[in-house]
């Protein structure tokens, strides 16, 4: 059984239809990475999953249950967190407040205590910013704060969209590697990118999404040598 | 010349001011204490929801209803000074506090229901919401008008004032002491609760950024109701604080001016700034009763509105800006 699973999800803004029928699924322990071009509904698929958009049709079913009306504070209860497009670092709290931000519906003292070791292992500035203030931290600081964040919960699945936005070559190299370990170390990831030879290259599969809708899928491997992937988002002729 | 110079229609009397500085000070930061304690509510909501909430000068007076029939329960009588040992007059305090707070805390989350709720579910724009709070004011004023008419209730009074100690030559009363400790008191135990606890986290985050705050897993209506009421419940002990030192203010719009003042306070220190709330409490209290004994007493409003045109227009944000949402604190 999946961990996740899309059934002909819709999604609308007003009229505009930005989802059509988008069908896919998330195994346990997978990275799995959507790709598409700006505006094809990357964003909008991960804000349907975790329930800060309603669906005009089909299912978001999550660890065997149907959750597509389910409230999104409590999706985030049953194991789904997101590092937001644009990061969403609260610009008034300190890099300590966010992160604690990340555990807020948890109780387990104990092993949110090793959730912090394990986000200042894999984020050693963070751990020598604690207490700056979110908004004053550097592009690239704020997405370590976002993506540790999101670990504060202890995810089932981890969503990350655009993780390498806005940061340098060798930064964007970190941020995959470090999404590999997290991976390794047993949480499921969906990977939004517009960075597709990295996200393909670190994906076990890959979806390819146009104007709304998947029109490609495979292991990371076969989309990397897929010829019109090649042309479309690699920068390849 | 046709007419002879009359009197010119400003004056500065700066020997009175002078004269009254002291006793000035301290009439206003105990009356202060109470615009500071109304800010907070005003200013909590903007934070969180970016509304205006000017029902919350109702809000206020519900409560100040709700201690008055507390002492008329209690049986206060109108005249004189009731004749209470001391620990009667505690518990009596305390009972009508957990009176008012009680009432005006539930009366504040029940106009979220009925008043703000509907709209957000059906995304309405800030302008209908706007209207929505001031019809929500009117109807809560004129329901306290209609069942206690338009005069106001006989005053009770619970402690007769009398002089502490003195500064500067100022008297400093029980009823001002009293007021100003424990309004401070309150205005500390909310600003920790909102910057050190879990929850005050989880208001702060819907502050700045609703959207991710949501994909942390806090419950914005649970916050919003929560924000409501905090407002509420410090906007009851400020109606006690208010029937201590006005006994016959309780009347159906004795919120009016009392509330927009609180507003002005709010708006002074950094609106969705609680401790901007604090200090633009205290500075308006103190302020308005320079301008009345400097320029007279039908200045003390004018000089009120003055001070807030000035200030926002060297800093748009507010004394300390706003915090709640922006920068810490
Ligand atoms: N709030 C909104 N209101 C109206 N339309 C929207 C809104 N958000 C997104 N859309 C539209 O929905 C479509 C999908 O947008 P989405 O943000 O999901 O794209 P994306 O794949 O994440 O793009 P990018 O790579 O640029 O981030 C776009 O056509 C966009 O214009
Ligand atoms: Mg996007």
């Amino acid at each position: 059984m999946a961990l996740l699973e899309l059934n002909k999800m819709c999604v609308h803004y007003g009229r505009i239809q930005a989802l059509s029928d988008i069908t896919l699924h998330v195994e346990e322990g997978e990275i799995v990475s959507l790709i598409g071009a700006n505006g094809a509904g990357k964003t909008t698929t991960m804000r349907a999953v975790s329930g800060i958009r309603p669906l005009s049709g089909g299912s978001v079913v999550f660890d065997g249950q149907d959750i597509s009306k389910l409230r999104a504070d409590l999706r985030v209860v049953r194991g789904i967190s997101q590092s937001p497009e644009g990061r969403g670092v609260f610009p008034g709290m300190t890099v300590l407040e966010n992160l604690e931000m990340g555990c807020y519906t948890r109780k387990d003292r104990a092993a949110i205590a090793e959730d912090f070791e394990r986000v200042f292992d894999l984020f050693p500035r963070l751990a020598e910013r604690k207490s700056q203030v979110g908004g004053t931290m550097s592009g690239g600081e704020q997405q370590m704060v976002a993506i540790g964040r999101a670990l504060m919960a202890r995810p089932r699945l981890l969503l990350l969209d655009e993780p390498s936005m806005g940061l340098a070559p060798q930064f964007i190299q970190q941020i995959f590697r470090i999404v590999k370990e997290i991976n390794e170390q047993g949480t499921t990831v969906l990977l939004v990118e517009q960075n597709a030879q990295q996200a393909l290259s670190r994906a076990h599969r890959g979806y390819v999404l146009e104007t709304g809708r998947v029109v490609k899928t495979g292991t990371g491997a076969e989309l990397l040598a897929d010829p019109s992937i090649k042309e479309a988002y690699l920068g390849v002729a | 010349m046709l007419a002879q110079a009359e009197d010119s229609w400003i004056d500065f009397n700066v020997g009175l001011f002078l004269d009254q500085f002291w006793s000035n000070t301290v009439d206003g930061l105990a009356y202060g204490s109470i615009y500071a304690l109304i800010a907070l509510g005003y200013t909590l909501v903007y934070g969180v929801l970016r509304l205006i909430n000017f029902a919350h000068s109702e809000i206020f007076i519900t409560g100040a209803f709700g201690a008055y029939f507390a002492m008329e329960a209690l049986g206060l009588k109108p005249g004189p000074t009731a004749r209470l040992g001391i620990l009667e007059i505690i518990g009596f305090l305390l009972l009508m506090m957990a009176v008012a707070m009680i009432i005006s805390g539930v009366s504040a989350v029940v106009l979220e229901r009925v008043a703000y709720r509907p709209l957000r579910k059906r995304n309405a724009p800030t302008l209908v919401f706007l209207i929505t709070a001031v019809g929500a004011s009117f109807v809560i004023q004129q329901l306290f008008f209609v069942s206690r008419g338009a005069n106001p209730e006989p005053a009770l009074r619970l402690i007769r004032p009398t002089e502490v100690f003195t500064v500067f030559g100022a008297r400093v009363t029980n009823i001002q002491l009293l007021v100003f400790v424990a309004a401070l008191l309150l205005l500390v135990v909310a600003d920790q609760f909102i910057n050190r606890s879990r929850l005050g986290r989880g208001v702060r985050a819907v502050a700045q950024d609703p959207v991710t705050a949501t994909l942390m897993g806090v419950n914005r209506e649970r916050v919003i109701m929560l924000t409501f009421l905090i407002g509420g419940v410090l906007a009851g002990a400020a109606a006690v604080f208010y029937l201590l030192q006005i006994p016959q203010g309780v009347v159906y719009n004795g919120g009016f001016l009392l509330g927009i003042k609180a507003f002005t306070a709010a708006v002074l220190g950094g609106i969705g700034n609680l401790r901007g709330a604090l200090l633009g409490g205290l500075l308006l209290g103190v302020v308005e009763n320079y301008g009345q004994s400097l320029l007279g007493g039908e200045w003390r409003d004018i000089v009120a509105f003055v001070l807030l045109i000035v200030i926002l227009m060297f800093r748009p944000t507010g004394i300390l800006g706003e915090s709640l949402g922006k920068a810490r604190v």
